[in-house]
């Protein structure tokens, strides 16, 4: 296996609620800190941040209290598949491998319970304020519920076959104690769950959350002495649609494709491994359609396969392809990718007790954001 | 099916002369004057030739359904719902295959990807007339 000099050494979490009053500063710091503490270090040992803003990289050097910061960027989430498994690790990587950091914080963190909430980013879009919410298009949910119907004309998709993505996800969260979304759902529960879009009810649709995460990037080399096992990060693909965000939910000439497909072809490439190799995956689920088109795309289910391969179960706890481990975006928590690295981190480690995948060595980490993509590939030390 | 109560705000000017055409009855498209080509969505500046402002040309009415949604709870900020559902189509006009125009379907009965469609602009009793498209023959 081929592969880049670093490593995941920290990751930390908040809580995930529904709503909190504290605020997304106040959140981010907590990840920080747990993560820094987690890879055994102080604050004034991380000298590179990446955070989603730049307003965010001087609050929390300042609220960690760490006098010097050589390396800091800002990468946003909706560039390179979700900063914090795109750009955000990828800046991380070449700054250490650089030597410009030897210790870099990455942390993330959402208050969907703001006002807006995650809607905000469309509606202050002049196209889609004036050729789309006039119509009632508006909202993630109806964006996602053309891509099903879509789905559905060109490779057929039965309500059992949609509904299984979250009943798959939801097992994955009921083994998972830090899940929001933890009881159980079968098919009568699903179809419980109130319409928001035909055909996506909102178990479709990520939770809305309050929280946040972190994680440490340090080189492979400081990694061995440190006191977590180290989880080296063999690749980060990233890959940018042709499409402004504007566009790229209605005039892509497939709302069926995505950027993965590239962001998969090039960290195959770069570690060294292909699909057959992962022993599971984190994959980006905002919503049902997403995570099928994404699955087929990383190369664990043939085209027009995506949705039978959770129907199948194969994705499901037991099933021979783990995905989204700890419950995704769909019943885990949405904090737009870092759950899903932590994830990743901790199945490497095999520190997640009724939810580790047996033999858990190479993983994929796949996010969306925006018109972008990114897929990151963990592993254990070889 | 319901007519969303959420007029454009013409933040921008890009859109106007569309909402001006379906005033007339009319589908209009922005287009190069240099090399004809048409573009959907309008864009700020023009991919073909940079230098140049579209010109708006009223094309076809007539396309074919690419997806739709039926929205049975409207996520519009101040929205009480009052007006849902909405059945939007993502309609691809003949004019320009690949591109869709978000509309209304007004044909009172469920929309089907592939479904040949026509332009019905859809009357508010508002200032603007919304984009809506009704069954086609064949």
């Amino acid at each position: 296996m081929k592969g880049s000099q670093v490593a995941v050494t920290g990751v930390g979490e908040t809580a995930y609620v529904r709503a909190t009053d504290r605020s997304v500063l106040e959140l981010m710091v907590e990840a920080a800190r747990k993560a820094i503490a987690d890879a055994g270090l102080e604050p004034n040992d991380i000298d590179g941040m990446v955070a989603p803003a730049a307003y965010h990289l001087d609050e929390i050097q300042f609220a960690l209290g760490i006098e010097d910061m050589p390396f800091t960027a800002a990468a946003s989430i909706m560039i390179a598949g979700a900063a914090t498994v795109g750009s955000g690790l990828q800046l991380a990587q070449l700054a250490i491998e650089s030597g410009l950091a030897k210790h870099v914080l990455v942390p993330f963190g959402l208050k969907c319970s703001n006002p807006g909430g995650p809607r905000g980013i469309h509606s202050s879009d002049p196209l889609k304020a004036d050729l789309e919410m006039p119509v009632g298009y508006f909202g993630q949910p109806a964006y996602f519920a053309a891509v099903a119907n879509r789905y559905e004309y060109e490779f057929g998709l039965t309500e059992e076959e949609l509904a299984s993505v979250a009943i798959s996800t939801r097992k994955w969260a009921a083994l998972t104690p830090s899940a929001q979304k933890r009881d159980p759902l079968d098919m009568a529960g699903y179809q419980r769950s109130p319409m928001i879009a035909t055909p996506l009810r909102i178990a479709d649709c990520c939770l809305m959350t309050d929280g946040a995460g972190a994680y440490v990037v340090s080189s492979v080399e400081r990694a061995m002495d440190m006191p977590q096992k180290p989880v080296v990060v063999a690749g980060v693909g990233t890959a940018a649609g042709s499409l402004p965000l504007s566009q790229a939910l209605t005039q892509n000439r497939s709302l069926l494709e995505l950027p993965a497909r590239k962001s998969a072809e090039r960290v195959f490439a770069m570690a060294g491994v292909g699909a057959k190799d992962l022993d599971l995956a984190q994959v980006y689920d905002c919503f049902s359609p997403n995570v099928a088109v994404q699955v087929e795309m990383l190369g664990l289910a043939e085209e027009g396969q995506g949705f039978k391969f959770f129907a199948s179960g194969a994705g499901a706890p037991g099933g021979s392809m783990p995905v989204n481990t700890s419950g995704g975006h769909l019943a885990g928590g949405y904090v737009p990718g870092i759950n899903l690295l932590i994830e990743g981190v901790r199945q490497l480690r095999g520190d997640r007790g009724e939810a580790q995948v047996a033999g858990a060595r190479v993983c994929g980490v796949a996010g969306l954001g925006g018109s972008s993509h990114a897929t990151a590939i963990l592993t254990q030390v070889q | 099916m319901g007519i969303p109560q959420f007029p454009p705000r013409f933040d921008t000017s890009l859109v106007k002369p569309f909402y001006e055409g379906l005033a007339e009855g009319e589908l209009r498209m922005p287009a190069c004057p240099e090399c004809g080509k048409l573009h959907w969505y309008p864009p700020e500046v023009l991919p073909c030739h940079p230098e140049r402002k579209a010109e708006w040309r009223s094309v076809s009415p007539e396309g074919k359904v690419y997806t739709f949604t039926t929205v049975t709870r409207s996520l519009l900020p101040g929205d009480d719902n009052a007006t849902a559902p909405y059945e939007v189509v993502l309609v691809e006009p003949d004019a320009l295959p690949g591109a869709k125009i978000v509309g209304l379907f007004v044909g009172g009965t469920q929309p089907s990807c592939g479904q040949r469609v026509r332009l019905s602009p859809v009357d508010t009793g508002g200032d603007v007339s919304l984009p809506g498209f009704q069954p086609a023959a064949d």
